[in-house]
C-alpha cells in the first residue's frame, strides 16, 4: 500500500519490525528484501508518489515534483548544484539510467584502507548479477546511440581513447529522451516501478510526503517522528510517529547525516556529515553544423572510461553524454544577454558531454544550520582540480575530433576552442574556483562512511551504526570513497546484501 | 577568448578588505563570512529604509506574494539583461513575466531563503553600494541598459565571493523562470516528449 500525504489529515501512529526512511535505491531495495523475508516494513518518503501518468516531460513539472529543493539544491556558495531525486524511487526516478558495477579497484581500496568485510568483487558478484537481471540492465546496439552520444564514441575512437556502451536499466525503451524528467513510458526500471511495487506486494506500507525529523532510541525501541506534508505547498499537514526495533536511514548523502545530527545519534566518531564526495561534474559543449538535438534520444548510452585510475592513484575522470533541456542549459551556459541567447538558439546543433571527477583530495561536508536544514560545503582539491582540467581538455578534443566547429567549457568567462592545439594552453589559464565555472553533482556520497574502526567511520560493513544496535544507514552515504562511476548499482548491491543480513539476524538485533 | 579574469573593477581601498582565498562564503549566511560582507550587512541594516530602494513598501501590489513592487521591478530589469531579449526579442518580454514567476517560486521557499533574497536585492540595487563597489551613481534599475550589463559583468567576475554568488542566484532564477515557460521553446526548436494517446 502506498499512502500519499493528501490522504492523511489525522496523525499517523504505527509500529513495524523495520522502519525505512527513504525510498530510493537503498531504501527501496531494503524494503523489498525485508518485506519478502516476512518483516513488517514501513517506508517513509519525504517526496511525493508519482507514476508515468504524472510525468509530462517538462522541466517545470519534474523539478517541482521530483527533485530536492526543486532542483535548486546547491552548496552554500552556489558553486555546485546538487541534483537529487525527492520522490518515491528517489534519484533512480530521475537519473539517466546508467547502470555500472563498482570498479574493482574501489572495492579493494575499501577493504585495505577502511577494513570493509564482505564487499569484495567476489562477494558482490552474485548481487550484481541478480540486480542486472532484475532491472534488465543491458547495453544498447550502436544503432541506438543518439547523435549526442555518438560524439563521444566517434571522437574518442578517432583520438584512440577507449569508449563504449554503458549499461542501462530499461525495458521496451523507445528512446524518447525524458529519463531525467521521469520516464513517461514506464520503461525505465527505476526503484519506483520495481523494488517498491514488489515490497508493497510483499506487505510493505509506503507513506509518501512524510519527512522524518528525529529518531529517538530507548533501549531496543526506536521512534521516528516527523511531519506529513501537503503535496502542493510542502507545509506540514499533520504528524507521524513510527515505532520499530530496527530503523534504516536511507535518505541520501545529504539528508541522512542531517537526520542523524538532528537526532544526536551515531556520531561518536565525529564523522557524520564528513567525507562528502560529489563525483564532481562539469561539461563541454560542442557547436556543430549538423543536427544533434541533445534533448532527444537516449540521454546516456556511451562512456569514455579511459582515464579512470589510469595513473593508479585512485583518481581520474570519466566522460559521459548529458541530455540538454532548456532551463538547465540556460543557467549553465556562460555569460548572459544577447550572446547567451544566441547560444541558446543553437540548441538543435549543440552537443554536450560531462566530465565526472573521481575525487581523491577534495573535501566536502554536510552540517545542519539553525533552521534544521542541510548546509553543504565543498572545497575542490588541487589534484582533483587538475583532473577536472584534464577531463575538460579531453572532452573538448573529443568534440572537435567528432566534427564540432567550436567547443566550449562552462567557465563564467567564455572559454572556447576551435582547434585542439588551443585546448591545453587556454585551460591552463582558466580559473577553477567556485562560481568560476558551472559545476554539478548528481552522485553525492560518503557522509556516513562505512569501516571497521568506530573512530574513523559511522557504520560497520553491515551498515549498522557503530554506536546504536538496530540503527542502520543504507544509501550512498556509506561509501568510504568516491566511486568514479554512477552509483545506483553499488547502492542497490550494498542494500540487498545488508537487508538480507538484517533479515537473517533480526532476532539478535531486537533482543 | 581565454578564461582570464577581467581586471578588478573595485576602488583600491576596498581591495584590502576582499577575501584573499578563492572560495565563496556561505549562501545561507549570504554576506556574513567575509569582512567586507560583514560591513555591508551591518550598513544595510543601519541605513534608513528610504535609501534602500527594494525595501517593502506599503503600496505593494496585491498580485505579488513575495516581492515588493520595487523588488519585482529589479528582478524583471535584471532578467531582461540576463535573457537578452532587449536586443533579440524572440519572445515579447512582457509575455513571459519572469518577475511574477519568480515571485510565485520564492513565495514557497523557506523563511531563511526569503530573508536572504530580500537582502540580496537591496544590496544589488542600492545606489549607495553601486557607488561603493564600482563608483557608479545610480541604482541598478536607474541605469541604462548598457550600464546594467556592465554592472552585471562586474558582479559576475568580482573577486568578492559573495558578489559572484549573488550574480549566480539572480542569473539562475531568471534563466530557470524564463526557460521553463513553454513560450520560450519555439525559439529554441525544443519540444518536450509527448506520449501518444493509448500508449501508456
Amino acid at each position: 500500500m502506498i499512502i500519499k500525504g493528501r490522504e492523511r489529515t489525522s496523525p499517523i501512529r504505527e509500529s513495524a519490525d523495520v522502519c525505512i526512511i527513504g525510498s530510493g535505491c537503498g531504501g527501496g531495495a531494503s524494503a523489498k528484501i525485508l518485506a519478502e523475508a516476512g518483516k513488517r516494513v514501513i517506508v517513509l518518503e519525504e517526496g511525493g508518489y508519482y507514476t508515468s501518468q504524472d510525468f509530462d516531460s517538462t522541466e517545470q513539472t519534474a523539478y517541482s515534483q521530483l527533485y530536492q529543493l526543486r532542483a535548486g539544491q546547491a552548496t552554500d556558495d552556489l558553486g555546485v548544484t546538487v541534483l537529487q531525486g525527492r520522490c518515491v524511487g528517489g534519484s533512480s526516478t530521475v537519473n539517466w539510467t546508467t547502470s555500472l558495477r563498482t570498479p574493482e579497484f574501489v572495492l579493494r581500496t575499501w577493504e585495505t584502507e577502511f577494513g570493509t568485510e564482505g564487499l569484495s568483487p567476489a562477494d558482490l558478484e552474485p548481487y550484481f548479477t541478480r540486480i542486472e537481471r532484475y532491472l534488465n540492465i543491458h547495453t544498447e546496439p550502436e544503432a541506438h546511440h543518439s547523435p549526442n552520444n555518438r560524439i563521444i564514441l566517434d571522437g574518442a575512437r578517432k583520438l584512440g581513447y577507449r569508449a563504449g556502451a554503458n549499461g542501462r536499466n530499461t525495458k521496451d525503451c523507445i528512446r524518447a529522451g525524458a529519463c531525467g524528467l521521469g520516464c513517461p513510458y514506464g520503461a525505465k526500471q527505476s526503484v519506483d516501478v520495481t523494488y517498491i511495487p514488489d515490497a508493497v506486494a510483499a506487505g510493505a506500507t509506503v507513506f509518501a510526503d512524510c519527512r522524518a525529523e528525529k529518531i529517538e532510541v530507548a533501549g531496543r525501541r526506536k521512534r521516528v517522528t516527523g511531519d506529513v506534508l501537503d503535496p502542493e505547498t510542502r507545509h506540514p499537514r499533520t504528524s507521524f510517529t513510527i515505532e520499530a526495533p530496527v530503523v534504516i536511514v536511507a535518505g541520501s548523502s545529504i539528508n541522512s547525516p542531517v537526520l542523524l545530527l538532528k537526532s544526536g545519534l551515531a556520531n561518536s566518531s565525529g564523522q557524520v556529515g564528513k567525507n562528502l564526495t560529489f563525483h564532481l561534474t562539469s561539461a563541454v559543449l560542442g557547436f556543430f553544423d549538423r543536427e544533434i538535438y541533445p534533448a532527444g534520444g537516449i540521454p546516456q548510452s556511451v562512456m569514455c572510461d579511459e582515464f579512470l585510475n589510469k595513473k593508479g592513484d585512485g583518481g581520474g575522470f570519466w566522460i559521459e553524454s548529458v541530455p540538454v533541456y532548456p532551463a538547465l542549459t540556460g543557467l549553465s551556459l556562460p555569460g548572459f544577454g544577447p550572446a547567451h541567447h544566441a547560444m541558446m538558439r543553437q540548441f538543435h546543433t549543440l552537443g554536450a558531454s560531462i566530465v565526472l571527477v573521481k575525487e581523491i583530495d577534495s573535501a566536502g561536508s554536510v552540517t545542519v544550520n539553525d533552521h534544521g536544514r542541510a548546509v553543504v560545503s565543498y572545497d575542490l582539491g588541487r589534484r582533483d582540480r587538475e583532473y577536472l582540467r584534464q577531463g575538460l581538455a579531453v572532452a573538448a578534443a573529443i568534440h572537435l575530433a567528432a566534427g564540432a566547429k567550436k567547443a566550449m567549457t562552462l567557465h563564467t568567462q567564455r572559454t572556447e576552442f576551435t582547434d585542439p592545439s588551443m585546448v591545453d594552453r587556454v585551460l591552463a589559464d582558466a580559473h577553477f574556483g567556485m562560481n568560476d565555472l558551472t559545476l554539478f553533482s548528481a552522485h553525492p556520497l560518503g557522509t556516513c562512511r562505512m569501516g571497521r574502526d568506530p573512530r574513523r567511520s559511522v557504520v560497520d560493513s553491515h551498515c549498522q551504526a557503530h554506536d546504536v544496535k538496530g540503527l542502520f544507514v543504507i544509501d550512498g552515504s556509506v561509501t568510504p570513497t568516491s566511486l568514479g562511476v554512477n552509483p545506483q548499482v553499488t547502492i542497490l548491491a550494498i542494500a540487498e546484501k545488508n537487508a538480507e543480513w538484517i533479515a537473517s539476524n533480526f532476532s539478535s538485533l531486537t533482543s | 577568448m581565454t578564461g582570464k579574469r577581467a581586471p578588478l573593477n573595485l576602488p583600491a581601498r576596498f581591495s584590502t578588505l576582499a577575501p584573499m582565498h578563492r572560495h565563496s562564503p556561505s549562501r545561507r549566511r549570504f554576506l556574513k563570512d567575509t569582512l567586507f560582507g560583514v560591513a555591508i550587512l551591518a550598513s544595510a541594516k543601519l541605513l534608513p529604509s528610504s535609501l534602500l530602494v527594494a525595501q517593502k513598501q506599503a503600496g505593494q501590489s496585491a498580485a505579488l506574494l513575495f516581492f515588493s513592487d520595487a523588488e519585482y521591478r529589479i528582478v524583471n530589469a535584471a532578467a531582461a539583461r540576463f535573457i537578452g531579449t532587449a536586443a533579440d526579442r524572440l519572445v515579447d518580454n512582457n509575455s513571459i513575466d519572469v518577475g511574477l514567476r519568480a515571485d510565485r517560486f520564492l513565495s514557497t521557499a523557506d523563511d531563511e531563503i526569503k530573508e536572504q533574497f530580500h537582502l540580496l536585492l537591496s544590496v544589488f540595487n542600492s545606489a549607495i553600494f553601486a557607488f561603493l563597489f564600482d563608483f557608479r551613481f545610480s541604482s541598478f534599475v536607474g541605469m541604462s541598459g548598457e550600464h546594467q550589463d556592465s554592472y552585471l559583468e562586474d558582479w559576475m567576475t568580482s573577486h568578492l565571493g559573495f558578489r559572484r554568488t549573488a550574480f549566480q542566484a539572480l542569473k539562475r532564477l531568471s534563466m530557470s523562470m524564463y526557460y521553463t515557460d513553454s513560450r520560450s521553446w519555439d525559439a529554441l526548436g525544443y519540444q518536450p516528449v509527448t506520449v501518444p494517446e493509448g500508449v501508456r
